[in-house]
This record gives structure tokens, sequence and C-alpha cells, in this order.
């Protein structure tokens, strides 16, 4: 395989699922941030928020570098979502466990966003998963599963740089075996 | 909708929307005019009850957060303002000074304004919404 020498991969997710905590963790050099004050504290109780984008990058051992993009959460900076995708070779939809509204916010993203990514890759990571139960992970792939989708769901803490590493190098394997796997149609 | 900002009052709210109608009647060319919270929300507007005017709120909120991006990543100190040019008119955000949390006017106006009356009215309407806040 030709390694490509630069990428664009995408992290979305609802407001408060870590998405510039997670760039932060893994991007060579301090990220680009736009985050602001938040003033709608019943939406989410968190300080600040991103209104338009992150964006890190980081250099794989091969030389390949990997633009990080992260999105907005809330819907209406939804039209920021398609244009942070647009050249994107996967997706990393992050999901905080603890939210009330954590399985609709997966069947909500992964909906929206397979309109923007169709056939590029999907990694799920799920944080702050609650410690104890015998299987954490398992309603959001019943949630894939209804939607008909395919897609690795990770528990993750995403200020910890081997987490986030986890879910690209996951995405850049799905990628891989797509490109090296001989189609139907070839 | 207007957003219900906890940190706007009503009657501050109500009084930042009588100085955008006062903008708009001494300034033909403008279309719409939305003060907007930096995350975003629409707090008053010309004209009022103006579905796009939600929109015009998120996106200058996020064009504003990245002309700063942009002014830092090229080692310039504080972006002030934002102006696009098109065909038909032109579209401005400011932002204002002295406001928590920072707030931004944007401007939309037809292209028969001359561009420096536009900048003038508009930077002056944002001093006039910034006394007024601060009141």
């Amino acid at each position: 395989m030709n390694t490509p020498q630069e990428l664009k991969i995408v992290f979305t997710g609802p407001m408060g699922a870590g998405k510039t905590t997670a760039i932060g963790a893994i991007s060579d050099a301090p990220p680009v941030s736009t985050e602001v004050r938040n003033t709608d504290r019943h939406a989410h109780s968190k300080e600040l928020t991103t209104v338009a984008l992150d964006f890190g990058q980081m250099l794989l051992e091969d030389g390949t570098a990997v633009r990080l993009y992260g999105t907005p959460g809330q819907q209406r900076f939804s039209f920021m979502w398609e244009i942070l995708c647009r050249g994107a070779i996967g997706l990393i939809l992050l999901i905080d466990a603890t939210s009330a509204t954590a399985t609709e916010d997966l069947r909500s993203f992964v909906e929206t966003f397979q309109r923007f990514t169709p056939d590029q890759p999907l990694v799920i990571g799920v944080g702050r998963v609650p410690q104890g139960e015998s299987e954490p992970l398992e309603r959001f792939e019943q949630v894939l599963a209804s939607e008909g989708v395919l897609a690795p769901v990770f528990g993750v803490d995403v200020r910890k740089r081997d987490d986030v590493l986890l879910l690209i190098e996951t995405l850049l394997c799905i990628l891989e075996t797509r490109i090296e796997e001989p189609t139907d149609d070839a | 909708m207007m957003h219900d900002s906890p940190y706007l009052k009503p009657e501050a709210a109500a009084a930042a929307q009588r100085q955008l109608e006062a903008f708009a009647a001494s300034t033909p060319s403008i279309a719409l005019a939305v003060l907007t919270s930096s995350d975003g929300f629409e707090l008053a507007a010309y004209p009022a009850q103006l579905a796009v005017a939600q929109r015009i709120a998120a996106m200058s909120s996020s064009l504003q957060a990245l002309s700063e991006a942009l002014a830092r990543e090229a080692s310039l100190s504080n972006s002030r303002d934002l102006i696009i040019e098109s065909d038909d008119g032109t579209i401005l955000v400011l932002g204002l000074a002295n406001t928590a949390p920072r707030m931004s006017l944007a401007v939309v106006a037809s292209n028969k304004e001359n561009l420096g009356h536009l900048l003038w009215a508009s930077r002056n309407c944002c001093k006039s919404l910034e006394s007024g806040l601060q009141a």
C-alpha cells in the first residue's frame, strides 16, 4: 500500500463528549482552539465550548501527517459539520456514557454523519464508562446494530494519549484493510 | 427565537433591540443586524423574529472565533472586525468591547452602502450597545 502523505480525521460528538480534550491529548503541537465561554449551562455545565473547530496535527512513524479536526457539538453549529467532513478519511465519534441522552446522541450523530461521510470508517469512543457494569458498552453496540452500522466501540479516557491513539490506530487499520481487500466489483 | 441569556437582563435585551432598530433606521442599506453571544446565541436582532437571525448568530460566532484563531496564529493582536464582501452586499462581524461574556454585532447590508460608511455606522452602533450593556 502506498501511504498517503496527509490524512484528515474528524472528531465529533455532542457537547461535552471530550473532542477538544482528545485532540489536545495527541496533537504534536498545541491545537488551534475556538473555545469561548459557554452561556448555556442548561445544555452543559462546562465553562468553555467550541464554536468553530479544533485543529491539531500528529506525525505517524512512517512520516504520514494526520490532521485532526474537531467539530462543535451543538446542533446550532451543524453547518460546520459538513464543512469539516469534506476530505476526511474517517470519523471518530465520542459519546459521554454518563449523559442521560447517551444512546440517543449516538443514534443521532451516526445518522447525521453518515450523510457527510457515507463510505468512510467510523470508530466510537465512549467516555466516562461506569465501573462495575458487566457489559458497559453493550447498549451502544445495540444502537449501532439497530442502525445497521458496523463500527468498533471502545471505552476510553480522552485525557489519555494511548486511549485516543487506540481510536486513531483502529480507524487506520480499518482503512488499510479496506484498501487491501479486493471488493466484489474489482 | 431570542436566547434567554442569564448574562443579559430582559430590559438590557430590549434596549439593545431598540438600538438595532435605530441603527437600521439611520442606515437604510441594513438588511439584518444581530447582537450575538460569543457562543452563538441571538440576543437581539433587527428585524426581530426572523428565523435566519439564529443561523446568522451561530455562523458569525464561528467566523469570529476562527478569525481570532487566525490572528493568533499570525501573531497579530486582537482581531477586531471581520468583513465579507460579495457581489450583492457586505457582512460585518464586529466584536463589542468590555462585555462579559463577549458579544458581537453581525451586520448584513446591501451593496448600496459605501463600505467605509457602513463600518463607521456599525462601529457607532457597537459603541452605543456597549454603553447600554454596561449601564
